[in-house]
């Protein structure tokens, strides 16, 4: 249990000094070793294909490579400089991470049923139905632990809370990863695509992007109190995507023809970055709120000390907003440089684009109230609130509701 | 005459103000929700149904109906850009001469209020400059002497400002752009059947269709469309020959998310249709001599029966129609059922309706069902009912039969079962002399159901689709739009700004060095714009670096030390 603590919290030798630096660099050097197989390996970059050629005896051998000179690099300049490693020792947990996702994936296929059963009519004996279900368990409970560790400050859930929100981001990682495999072993291979392509699959990627942006959070800034109104908008979230699955949604489907298209790999993860870094802002507003009023009506409540400070809210929603405005603005932008690809212009007036364009107008005059006029507190924390509202029709509404070119996540 | 500084300087100040950007971005949201929720370019007709007169003429005289390109819509974007660039030339020479102007001192009630301060006394002071310097690296210094007092500023991310900057100009290159794009570009869609030219785009200009003219004609060579085995399809083709003057330029194939780019034009796949295929059908007459006539007839034309008042009007074809043939909850089973054509059927006293024809017999279970016919009261493609003719229409021998049995059938209500199986039996020995064929069993309850069905049939033949020469248009979306680069432009550096806006903090640290009996006394004092809490590590670490080098602190660096002199 401790050697898994230390893991999540990604702390000990693994995690600092010179071990860091060299890992990061055979990181750096495996991902430099990617890009060199798709550049100049035989048969050339082929889409989709590649991911599996990475792991076949030649991705192997690129990779290998690749990490190897990387820690060679590391082991001949690394000087034990003050904070020479700063830059290693924060990116490596972030690299881990991945690789466990994709390692948990692998591992998950070796669960796949048989080739014969697999068919496309009935994809419910597929395994990633099942890793999604204990995502869902997971992200469930963890959202129960968030809301008890107000109330008990001192007890485990607080810590149970927060490992399972990992163990929920795993997961649905790994889970949408498996889907991507398994989207090849339907038809023959014919309809296999990432999984960002349904309102089902980018709901289990938000799940993970809200998890994780928050995670980073509560780490950075001990603000664990704040984890009692995230998790229950992601539990919301699950709930949601339960009753998808459960009217056909959750299949995986051919791809249509405008969906056919690297851009679709970029610009829905990038969108998700932007509306899940919008709900961690959302939930700092709503305990901003609810912390404000507990104080004028009873400024000795026990509850208050396991909330973070109001100026320690009003901070958590910016940074959020600060890592979902640039993440939004550029998906949009990236999003009309496919719609120049594929609709004739960059920008159609089409719902889709235009409430993108009002969430932005919201989040940033959110910030040039925070910082033209210098507003803090009550109006901000309700603008965090409203503004994922927003963000809500536009990313959920706008399919349900009006139509246009983005008819890819309607609900049929 | 005006003066800059009494009439347009106040002008600007007021549109360049925070109030008044902030009415227009309401003012440009609250419009946008508008066009999302009233659909957009529409037909007129349908708009007058859903709003009745009086808001149809209210909505489209204000436009409401082509929004986004209303003299009003534009005017608010541009007001927009009239006070970003107001904003912009009020502020940038402020935040230059904020980004040139450092002072090196700070006075003692300043740094009272700062929250990252330390002092220290150390013995040199040269090596404790050279220490701090070392241990920030990177940093822009600039040192001063006031009297004794020597002061080290130090800064870190001072181009900050520049992200305010960029992201306000990049908004106003976008905007220019699009601008740029609405004025000297278009946009219109044009339809190629395969092996036709066509040179005019058409667009909606309000509510009314305008068409342009292209400095060149397209051709299509070839439409295909290609399918999944779910029946979705999965890629449309076009191969296109552009031509000038008669001489062909180039030839490409464009796809769904690969235009073709001509001339500063881009020319997408958009659409497909029928470009008038060839169609023959075979009209099964019903009257005595039970004849079949070919008649041959294109997709979007009217074929008069001369020898009654009917007409067909040919609508569309398919050379594909994939069905789910499962039931309702059971596993999906994709089958082709073949090329058919749709056609609407008129005539004197009878109730047009929409028919579609299939060529080939409807089979299942490896069974052979007999001709599919789909019949539509309403005319929408929705309200097909489908009827099953019993005969396979495709084989004329089964129509000889279904005639021959027509002939020899009692006409008696008081017919026996025995008697329709003789009937049926000399229908056979006359139809196929030389042997019956395989399925005859199957056989005969098709022929009864033909007889059932087809006496009931309104029209005087039965039209059945026979043979085809397909033939499909592609619908092109041509666009020219010299704004996209702009647009491009004024996006890189609109993100590039907002990192710098976000992440890059303007980091500040003033050093008071005083030189007392030798000793020097160092006051340093720390100040970041954003990221307290990276600062606070980055401040921490710069003490701890100066301990270590003096020995101040027994750090790991010390004990290491030692050790090396040992």
């Amino acid at each position: 249990m401790t050697a898994l603590a230390t893991t999540f919290s990604s702390s000990g030798p693994l995690f600092q000094g010179r071990l860091a630096h060299v890992r990061c660099w055979a990181y750096l050097g495996m991902i430099a070793g990617m890009a060199g197989m798709a550049m100049f390996a035989g048969g050339g970059y082929v889409e989709d294909e590649y991911i599996f050629q990475l792991f076949s005896m030649q991705g192997v051998m690129w990779m290998g490579a690749g990490a190897v000179a990387g820690m060679g690099y590391a082991l001949t300049t690394s000087k034990d400089k003050f904070r020479a490693f700063r830059f290693s020792e924060i990116l490596v947990p972030w690299i881990d991470g991945i690789i466990l996702m994709v390692a948990l994936m692998g591992i998950f296929t070796l669960f796949e049923p048989n080739e014969a059963l697999i068919t496309y009519d009935d994809q419910s004996n597929l395994f990633s139905g099942r890793v999604v279900m204990a995502m869902n368990v997971f992200l469930l409970f963890s959202a129960i632990c968030y809301v008890a560790y107000l109330f008990a400050p001192e007890s485990f859930v607080g810590k149970l809370g927060t490992m399972t929100a990992w163990a929920g981001v795993y997961a649905g990682g790994s889970a949408l990863l498996l889907r991507w495999y398994e989207s090849y072993l339907l038809m023959g291979g014919d309809i296999g695509h990432a999984p960002v392509s349904n309102l089902y699959e980018v709901f289990i990627l938000l799940f993970c992007v809200i998890c994780v942006i928050y995670l980073t959070l509560e780490s950075r800034h001990q603000a664990r109190g704040l984890g009692a109104f995230v998790m229950p908008i992601v539990a919301a979230g699950v709930f949601f995507s339960i009753w998808l699955a459960s009217i056909g949604q959750g299949d995986i489907k051919p791809l249509v023809p405008a969906l056919q298209s690297y851009w679709m790999k970029i610009h829905v993860p990038l969108n998700f970055v932007g509306y899940g870094a919008f709900a961690v802002a959302c939930a700092a507003g709503m305990a901003w709120l609810l912390r404000n009023r507990i104080e004028t009506s009873n400024p000795n409540a026990k509850i208050l000390s396991v909330f973070p400070s109001l100026k320690q809210l009003d901070q958590l929603a910016y940074k959020s907003v600060a890592i979902g405005f640039p993440a939004f603005t550029l998906a949009t932008i990236l999003g009309a440089a496919w719609a120049a690809e594929a609709w004739g212009g960059y920008w159609s007036w089409d719902p889709k684009e235009t409430w993108a364009l009002i969430v932005w107008l919201v989040y940033g005059a959110y910030l040039h109230a925070r910082f033209s006029h210098g507003l803090h507190g009550k109006t901000l924390a309700w603008w965090a609130v409203l503004g994922f509202l927003v963000t809500v029709f536009c990313f959920v509404g706008v399919n349900m509701y009006l139509s246009g070119l983005h008819s890819y996540g309607q609900l049929t | 005459m005006f003066s800059y500084n009494q009439t347009i300087k106040p002008i600007l100040n007021r549109l360049g103000s925070m109030p008044v950007a902030i009415l227009l971005l309401v003012l440009l949201a609250v419009a946008s929700v508008i066009g999302t929720v009233l659909q957009q370019n529409q037909d007129q007709t349908a708009y007058l149904q859903q709003f009745g007169p009086t808001w149809y003429w209210t909505f489209r005289a204000l436009g409401l109906f082509d929004m986004y390109h209303t003299w009003w819509f534009m005017a608010i974007l541009g007001l927009l850009m009239f006070s970003l660039g107001a904003c912009l030339l009020r502020n940038i020479p402020r935040f230059l001469q904020e980004m040139k102007n450092r002072k090196g001192t700070l006075s003692d009630s300043a740094r009272k209020h700062m929250a990252h301060k330390f002092d220290l006394t150390l013995d040199d002071q040269d090596k404790a400059v050279s220490t701090i310097k070392e241990s920030l690296p990177g940093w822009d210094w600039q040192e001063s002497k006031v009297g004794d007092v020597l002061w080290l500023r130090g800064d870190k991310g001072r181009f900050h400002k520049w992200g305010y900057i960029s992201v306000h100009s990049a908004l106003l290159i976008i905007l220019i752009g699009g601008w740029m794009s609405v004025q000297f570009g278009f946009r219109g869609n044009m339809a190629v059947p395969e092996a036709g030219t066509e040179s005019e785009i058409s667009y909606l200009k309000g509510t009314s269709i305008e068409y342009l003219k292209m400095p060149f004609d397209v051709r299509c060579d070839d439409f295909s469309i290609n399918f999944f085995s779910t029946g979705a399809p999965s890629e449309f083709r076009s191969t296109l020959t552009i031509l000038e003057d008669g001489k062909e330029m180039m030839t490409s194939d464009i796809i769904v998310n690969e235009p073709l780019y001509y001339k500063g034009v881009r020319i997408y796949q958009a659409s497909f249709g029928d470009g008038g295929s060839d169609v023959t059908l075979k009209l099964h007459r019903l009257n005595k001599a039970a004849n079949i006539d070919k008649v041959h007839g294109q997709i979007y034309t009217k074929f008069e029966d001369p020898y009654s008042t009917v007409s067909l009007e040919f609508q569309d074809f398919r050379p594909y129609n994939i069905e789910n043939m499962a039931e309702a909850g059971k596993p999906k089973d994709f089958k082709d059922m073949g090329p058919s054509v749709d056609f609407v059927i008129r005539g004197k006293g009878l109730k047009p309706v929409l028919i579609r024809s299939f060529q080939d017999p409807f089979i299942m279970n490896d069974q052979n069902q007999g001709s599919m016919i789909m019949v539509s009261k309403s005319g929408d493609a929705r309200d097909f009912d489908t009827f099953l003719l019993g005969l396979d229409f495709s084989n004329p021998k089964e129509w000889e039969l279904f005639q021959a049995f027509v002939r020899k059938v009692p006409n008696d209500p008081n017919a026996t079962q025995k008697d329709n199986l003789n009937a049926f039996r000399a229908a056979l020995s006359e139809v196929y002399p030389e042997g019956n064929p395989e399925d005859l069993q199957m056989l005969g309850m098709r022929v009864l159901q033909a007889l059932k069905i087809i006496p009931q049939m309104p029209w005087p033949f039965v039209p059945v689709l026979s043979d085809y020469e397909q033939k499909y248009y592609t619908g092109l979306q041509l666009a020219k739009d010299p704004g996209m680069d702009v647009v491009w432009v004024g996006s890189a550096i609109l993100v590039l700004g907002l990192c710098i806006m976000f992440y890059v903090a303007h980091r500040k640290v003033w050093i008071r060095v005083e030189e007392i009996d030798g000793a020097a006394n160092l006051q340093v004092t720390g100040l970041s714009n954003r990221n307290p809490i990276a600062f606070e590590q980055e401040f921490e670490d710069l003490r701890k670096q100066i301990e270590t080098v003096y020995g101040l602190e027994h750090g790991p660096g010390n004990e290491q030390e030692t050790k090396e002199s040992v």
